[in-house]
């Protein structure tokens, strides 16, 4: 009797076992089918086209790949952007520096790179356009170092290991003020580079890698949203759930303060390596859409007050202008002038968080004012080395 | 609770795992604390009333059973029929009866000062008053025996798969199987798991993504071409269609998962060639107890023509309120009542049953295309906000159709996307006459389905998506 049972219950495990692969496959394949579909209908920065502008970096974990060339369009914008052999965003390469040349380097996260308007349309070129026009005796260059993603610790990675090749007269770091304390926190043991415990290096590593596969895949960043939501509920059902845009809330997270003093340190290092290179160090606060854009700000309040919070429209900028005024550096708060812009034409696209070609003017503009009221490309005074 | 949350999700997996660990005693215990836990949930002050429409019930079924004397069972039926009526009379109709009479009353020249209340309405309040109905009257008709079992009973009213929006169930059918010890075999599981994911489907995917284009159509003061209003109207139907099958499937396979079979209530109702056939294809627990307990009461197909038209045309309008307190609910079951009357006319006649109900293939699509858009034409009356909207868009659709006007981004193609998998998997149901059919397809194709229908969910689904449409009725 055991041994035709045995059998049977071999034969119900391989039918499992058979059953099981195929739905593997099935799966599979359809994956394949909805990744196709979505890269050829969908318009997502998940887009393999979009993903091909990165590559990796020991240092700052990622990086713009030298010397590629992206198509991105969505419904809003149609966009080709040019890395140059340098790694950053320009028709370009940076070369040697002329003797009449002065150069501005502009480091920032996506609100710097702006993959949503041509080259020729962003802050960072209409600057240099501007300081051109003038017939002075010098040549001005901007060089906009920004990178999607980054916060205040990988640009100062970026600038420590490449970016400070550039030699600029004047490093402008655009700190957004919407995440950049949350980012920093996140990235501060990067700081730490090889003194870091071999886990925590070895775990950072491994979610990097999970995260690029997942940016490579369409189908999976959306399954990734949906795991994040879930896991949001439901830490939500067992606890009281953290209102979001934690920077503007009333009583902020400690953690902010945390990501306050990171930034503080990053900018730091990043005027000390800059005054090491004989250049200046200056920075802009930019705001996010919401400080400008009143429904979106109605929206916003709705939605952090109906999760128990209190959104603060400017506590995020009033936060960093104090938390890095201790510094000494020069420093300009966009969002007066953002919002002296209004009303017109858009600042900010609608479906991303991004300016637009006249926000881009706007800030351009804003800039140019700084740099001159703060005399910030004007021959350095002599100073002693820290 | 809604059954899409995550909150029902954790509640189900907690009940689920004592559930399959419990003697059948304990796991009837633990079905009433689940059941009253999860209507508490909505509103636990709406817990008495469910409590007291059960003990009710619960004590006329016990007194009917021990009596024979016809006046005092008759006495009994009515307590029971009344107490069940006044909670819904109160809950779900007062303010309309009351709002009507004093307009009729103003219109005549009187103003007088009417109380209206602003009494919310207790969520699945006319599935379970008219589940407990039905249970007093198949006692009273001597055609089940009254339950002993209090908790049984409570069981039988509260159960929480079906409490908040169906079905209606049948005590003949429900009872033994609470009563009895029950056995979960692997189909009941399979199945059971089949009909949780189709229905989240059908909510999370169908339902919940055409629910803002209905909306916009439907939206007061707006003013569409005609194209762009019937494209509305159709997205209302599949809306409407998968927000409560996709319920009623859920609840089903939740509960095949428990081991308790619950009633079919949708089969495929967009496949069908006449209004006979939609109702005993939609909402059929409802069509099914509205014969059972009304119609036939009434006298059915006896007496006459003229007899069994008024008789089809009260117990419509009875569907059609039953669906909320309002005049274009009563018009929808006035259009369904007329429906079945002109059908029940021309059914016979050759046109009909050559170009409309004939074997042939053109005949099969010619009457499934009038009786699909005479299904629409309903869902326009149910879902405009007032006579005013319905005029108007009815108007767009016969006057001002304008074909060119139609709006490809944001009405053809999102309505063909949402609706074409759920058309595709109902056509099988349909050609199988099985709603099950999906779990009897090949591995390779069964597989396939599983696989896109998770895909699909995951990917498109509209999880910040509302409650369910019928939980408000």
């Amino acid at each position: 009797m055991s041994a035709p049972r045995s059998a049977d219950a071999g034969a119900a495990v391989s039918r499992r076992a058979r059953h099981a692969a195929i739905f593997a496959v099935i799966l599979a394949a359809q994956f394949g089918l909805f990744e196709t579909a979505l890269r050829f209908w969908g318009h997502s920065e998940a887009a393999p086209a979009f993903q091909g502008l990165f590559d990796g970096d020991a240092a700052a974990g990622y990086r713009l790949k030298p010397n590629a060339r992206v198509r991105f369009a969505t419904s809003e914008f149609d966009t080709q952007i040019h890395i140059n052999a340098d790694g950053v965003r320009d028709d370009q390469p940076i070369g040697a520096k002329a003797p009449n040349e002065r150069r501005i380097l502009l480091l920032g996260d996506s609100l710097v790179l702006s993959v949503q308007v041509p080259f020729e349309r962003t802050f960072g070129e209409l600057l240099e356009r501007r300081l051109n026009a003038r017939g002075s005796a010098y040549r001005y260059r901007v060089i906009n170092a920004g990178v999607q993603g980054y916060g205040p610790v990988e640009e100062l990675l970026f600038f420590r290991s490449i970016a400070a090749r550039f030699q600029p007269d004047l490093v402008l770091t655009t700190v957004f003020v919407g995440n950049d304390a949350e980012e920093a926190v996140r990235s501060a043991p990067r700081l730490l580079g090889d003194a870091r415990p071999a886990t925590s290096a070895a775990a950072e590593s491994m979610t990097t890698r999970l995260r690029r596969i997942v940016r490579r895949s369409m189908v999976l960043q959306l399954l990734r949203l949906r795991v994040v939501s879930a896991t949001e509920r439901f830490s939500g059902t067992l606890a009281a759930p953290e209102p979001p845009l934690q920077s503007y809330a009333a009583n902020p997270a400690p953690r902010i303060a945390e990501g306050l003093e990171v930034t503080r340190q990053c900018l730091r290092e990043i005027d000390s390596l800059a005054r090491t290179n004989g250049a200046r160090t200056a920075i802009a606060l930019m705001p996010a859409r919401f400080q400008i854009d009143d429904a979106d700000y109605g929206r916003l309040k709705e939605a952090v007050a109906s999760a128990g919070g209190e959104l603060q429209r400017d506590a995020a900028s009033q936060r960093f202008a104090a938390a890095l005024a201790p510094l000494s550096l020069p420093q300009v708060d966009l969002l007066p002038t953002l919002r002296q812009a209004l009303p017109g034409p858009d600042l900010f696209f609608q479906e991303t968080v991004h300016l637009t070609p006249r926000g881009h003017e706007v800030v351009a503009a804003a800039l140019e004012a700084f740099i001159d009221e703060q005399h910030l490309l004007s021959p350095q005074p002599a100073q002693p080395r820290r | 609770m809604v059954f899409n949350s995550l909150h029902f999700l954790w509640f189900f997996l907690v009940v689920y795992a004592l559930y399959r660990v419990l003697p059948h005693r304990g796991q009837n215990w633990l079905l009433l604390i689940a059941s009253y836990y999860f209507y508490a949930a909505w509103d636990w002050r709406f817990l008495g009333l469910l409590i007291a429409s059960t003990a009710v019930d619960y004590s006329c079924g016990r007194l009917l059973e021990r009596t024979s004397d016809r006046r005092r069972r008759k006495w009994l039926l009515g307590l029971s029929l009344g107490f069940n009526l006044t909670l819904l009379a109160f809950f779900k109709y007062f303010n309309f009866f009351a709002d009507n009479l004093h307009a009729v009353f103003g219109a005549l020249g009187w103003q007088l000062d009417f109380v209206t209340l602003r009494v919310l309405l207790p969520v699945g309040i006319s599935f379970y008053t008219f589940v407990t109905m039905s249970y007093v009257i198949d006692v009273y008709r001597r055609e089940i025996p009254a339950t002993r079992d209090p908790v049984d009973f409570a069981v039988f009213v509260a159960y929480f798969p079906h409490l908040v929006a169906g079905p209606i169930l049948r005590a003949s059918r429900l009872l033994p199987q609470i009563h009895f010890p029950r056995t979960i075999t692997p189909e009941q599981m399979r199945d059971g798991a089949w009909l949780v994911a189709w229905g989240l489907f059908q909510k999370i995917f169908v339902a919940d993504n055409l629910a803002p284009i209905a909306n916009a159509v439907f939206e007061p003061g707006t003013h569409q071409a005609g194209i762009n209003v019937l494209l509305g109207v159709y997205a209302f139907a599949f809306q409407i269609y998968g927000d409560f099958a996709g319920y009623s499937n859920i609840a089903r396979g939740v509960s095949k998962l428990m081991g308790i079979e619950l009633l079919e209530n949708f089969r495929f109702p967009y496949f069908v060639r006449s209004p006979q056939a939609f109702w005993r294809h939609w909402h059929i627990s409802l069509s099914t107890w509205l014969r059972d307990y009304f119609y036939i009461p009434l006298g059915g197909n006896r007496g006459g023509a003229w007899r069994t038209n008024r008789n089809l045309l009260i117990t419509m309008i009875l569907g059609g309120l039953w669906h909320g307190a309002a005049w274009t609910f009563v018009l929808w079951g006035v259009f369904h009542g007329v429906l079945l009357i002109a059908y029940r006319r021309l059914e016979h006649t050759a046109i009909a049953q050559r170009w409309l109900l004939g074997p042939s293939v053109s005949a099969h699509v010619l009457g499934w295309l009038l009786m699909f858009h005479a299904t629409c034409l309903g869902w326009l009356i149910f879902r405009a906000r007032s006579a005013e909207q319905l005029g108007t868009m009815m108007r767009s659709v016969v006057a001002g159709f304008a074909p060119a006007s139609v709006s490809l981004n944001g009405l053809l193609i999102p309505l063909v996307m949402y609706t074409a998998p759920l058309i595709v998997v109902h056509a099988c149901e349909a050609y199988f006459d099985d709603v099950l059919v999906v779990r009897k397809l090949p591995i390779g194709v069964r597989y396939s389905v599983y696989a896109a229908t998770f895909y699909l969910t995951m990917l498109f689904g509209n999880f910040g998506g509302s409650d369910f449409i019928y939980f408000q009725f």
